[in-house]
């Protein structure tokens, strides 16, 4: 058995709500140093590493609009209505806004919206 | 001897009040002593008494209290009312999570009224565990997440009204102010959920009668509430093409007199529709604890405003077929379980 099967893959997951996958891992990611499964294990300049990090790139430059249809990005899932991602109305000839949400912002959101179970009264 | 009942309705908007109202004053008729408590912000403005009668009261809890304060007020009441039955609307652990503590030490008959629940809340609250307090999980007309308990028992949905209550076709559009003898159908969009979303109706009921024109009379219903009385705007003009609010409630009460039903997806505005064979098309409000695209039927939902506008459209079109109605008094069975189940037992 593998050595990583006990624990499970730590790439972020889901439609609504990102999670860890969970999956068996086989293997490390050798940028971020996650625990990868087979399935978010993909290679990018000859090297092995996980979708999230072959999403973000090599690293060393600035998101060019390119789209990887292999992330788990949920927004790839909206093509017409509310989706605001690249491609979109609102992104077409716009240049990357420092102000836009990033997936930090979406985990401190998810927090938020979780915590508010049982906290908005009117919620309902 | 009729037993003493409290009925937890707390929760925003109008579909928790009114459910346990149906239910309340059913109770009430036969013999039962009921208090309905909610916290709504429309329930200081809605007259729930007078469709109560006798033998129920309502207790309403101020919107704004925080959540330590409500924990407080339900600990009151409970000690205040002494309940042989507590009913529970939709939140197993209270809306404030407050009765989950509380309700393994109760001893009186416990009673979940049981309705869709958003599933990240039933897995991260650990809902399962506080559904295992109660005697009795009535569902009432739509699928929830525990519909399979063993203690589970489905019924036919809870409606605020009687068969016999609601007014005749010809009355409907009468109090609707469209002449019985106009052959026209009537769209009705109705104003629920919050503040907003009622305004957000009346924009829609002004844009839907400049698109249909003449073909349809277009009404904005809205429960009693802060746009009552209607005021001039500030310049004394009337307000151009704005269609005005026609206070209604209950709106079952007119829903034989409305050809087509427009709002959003909550339980009652879906049922009362489905109830009374009203062709329904309406937009699925987001919403913390259900799930509105889940309750409307693919024929009911319209994704946008635009979709919803076109869907309209096409039903005034032709003559506008109401389904039979399929009403049966889910209220009152609900009360016979409880009679039989929690207060025989």
């Amino acid at each position: 058995m593998s050595p990583f099967s006990t624990d499970g893959c730590e790439v972020s997951t889901g439609f609504l709500f990102s999670h860890p996958c969970g999956l068996p891992a086989g293997a490390l990611c050798p940028r971020c140093g996650k625990r990868v499964c087979d399935a978010h294990l993909t290679s990018q300049e000859d090297a092995l590493v996980c979708t999230s990090c072959a999403a973000l790139g090599s690293g060393d430059s600035e998101d060019d609009g390119s789209t990887n249809e292999d992330s788990d990005d949920a927004s790839s899932y909206y093509t017409e209505y509310g989706y605001y991602g690249s491609g979109s109305s609102w992104s077409r000839g716009a240049s990357k806004d420092p102000h836009d949400f990033t997936e930090a912002d979406g985990e401190s959101l998810r927090h938020e919206q979780d915590a508010s179970f049982e906290e908005d009264l009117g919620g309902s | 001897m009729g037993a003493r009942w409290l009925i937890y309705a707390l929760g925003g908007g109008m579909g928790h009040f009114t459910r346990a109202c149906g239910l309340a004053r059913v109770a009430a008729r036969r013999g039962h002593r009921v208090t309905v408590v909610t916290n709504s912000v429309f329930a200081p403005d809605v007259p729930l008494e007078d469709v109560l009668g006798a033998g129920a009261h309502v207790h309403r809890l101020n919107p704004d209290l925080a959540k330590a304060a409500v924990r407080e007020a339900v600990e009151c009441l409970l000690d205040g009312v002494r309940p042989e039955v507590l009913v529970v609307d939709t939140f197993p652990r209270g809306l404030a999570g407050e009765l989950a503590p509380l309700l393994p030490g109760l001893r009186m008959g416990k009673v979940l009224v049981h309705r869709d629940l958003n599933p990240t809340y039933v897995e991260r609250f650990n809902v399962a565990a506080a559904v295992e307090d109660f005697d009795l999980l009535l569902v009432p007309g739509e699928d929830a997440p525990f519909s399979q308990h063993p203690r589970a028992v489905r019924t036919a949905p809870w409606l605020l009204l009687e068969r016999d209550e609601w007014l005749s076709r010809a009355q409907a559009r009468q109090q609707l102010g469209v002449d019985p003898e106009d052959a026209r159908p009537l769209v009705a969009v109705m104003g629920s959920g919050n503040a907003e979303e009622v305004a957000e109706a009346g924009a829609i009921a002004t844009r839907l009668q400049e698109r249909l024109g003449a073909s349809a009379p277009v009404r904005w219903l809205a429960p009693p509430g802060p746009w009552f009385p209607v005021r001039p705007s500030k310049s004394g003009a009337p307000t151009r093409n704005l269609l005005q609010p026609v206070r209604v409630w209950p709106a079952l009460a007119v829903m034989p007199g409305v050809d087509i039903l427009v709002g959003a997806g909550g339980y009652n505005t879906v049922q009362e529709a489905r109830v009374t064979g009203t062709p329904l098309v309406a937009l699925a409000r987001a919403r913390r604890y259900d799930r509105q695209a889940v309750r409307l039927r693919p024929e009911e939902l319209a994704r946008t405003e635009a979709e919803l506008m076109e869907r309209v459209v096409a039903l005034v079109g032709p003559r506008v077929a109401r389904a039979p109605e399929t009403y049966s008094g889910g209220a009152r069975d609900a009360v016979a379980l409880i009679e039989r189940a929690v207060l025989s037992a």
